[in-house]
């Protein structure tokens, strides 16, 4: 059997297709997730592009950041048990396909930031515009997260 | 304030492929067809329950409902299972020659509304 199709298999896959209302519910926890996380990251973005600049950059990243962690841990279990249950569809619908690219873009995106221009956030943390770079990188996540929805609701469609 | 009303145009413009939920559009409703066969094989599966029926000259993939929908709506499992004779009205996919999406079913003795 090819790995897709072991997946496929699986007890917890054959759940969620068989099972009467798991695989909403799980639907229902992945989209909670995903609105956590694209709220809080694209809220934190928006400042640093320029918005409200009299509201501290640290302290936002304080408060808005760990929600964002913490929402993978709704997304991540919740988007492998869709996978599971049609694996081998997933695996080769072009969506699907741009959309994980897409993950570990957004994820680069976020070192990139964490470990560059954030660095120096004690210049422009309040009343003051980040560097392009730091601008550069938050419209880019902005985007990067947009089209990920996006390519999670066509999968439905491609 | 400006900056405002182009990050709020910009989110709209983007999301504009998700207000598309389930629109079904690549069937071609202009066209109802009602096909009536032996069931070859079935899945009572989320997202959409599935049927392959042998009608007249031709096999068709048959695109269901959720599960939970159909079981609320009195479509039992043992209702499309393999061998029964089912009737379907719905609508060819514009892409897949083969695949159709049911707007109903008669199965089992009933006639059960999929939307």
């Amino acid at each position: 059997m090819n790995p897709a199709g072991s997946i496929e298999a699986l007890a917890v896959a054959k759940a969620m297709r068989e099972n009467l209302w798991l695989y909403p519910a799980v639907e229902i926890v992945h989209i909670l997730g995903f609105v956590l996380l694209v709220g809080s990251v694209v809220m934190f973005d928006l400042r640093v592009l320029g918005l409200s600049k009299q509201v501290s950059v640290r302290a936002l990243a304080r408060h808005l950041l760990p929600w964002s962690f913490a929402a993978l841990v709704l997304i991540v279990p919740t988007g492998m048990l869709m996978f599971a249950a049609h694996a081998g569809d997933f695996i080769s619908n072009r969506a699907f396909q741009v959309k994980m690219a897409l993950l570990v873009a957004a994820g680069l995106n976020m070192v990139a930031f964490h470990t560059g221009p954030y660095q120096g956030v004690a210049s422009w943390d309040t009343r003051a515009s980040a560097p392009a770079w730091a601008r550069v990188s938050v419209a880019l996540s902005i985007a990067i997260w947009v089209a990920m929805i996006a390519c999670g609701r066509l999968l439905a469609y491609l | 304030m400006k900056a405002y009303v182009r990050a709020a145009t910009l989110f709209t413009l983007m999301s504009l492929p998700a207000l598309a939920h389930h629109g079904w559009s690549e069937y071609d409703a202009t066209k109802p067809l009602t096909v009536t066969g032996k069931v070859l094989e079935s899945g009572y599966e989320h997202p959409h329950g599935h049927i392959r029926i042998e009608a007249p000259g031709k096999t068709w993939h048959v695109v269901l409902a959720p599960p939970s929908r159909m079981e609320n709506r009195g479509l039992a499992p043992a209702a499309i299972q393999k061998g029964q004779t089912v009737t379907v009205v719905g609508y060819a996919n514009r892409e897949k020659a083969e695949e159709m999406r049911a707007e109903r079913i008669t199965a089992g003795g009933k006639t059960v509304e999929l939307r």
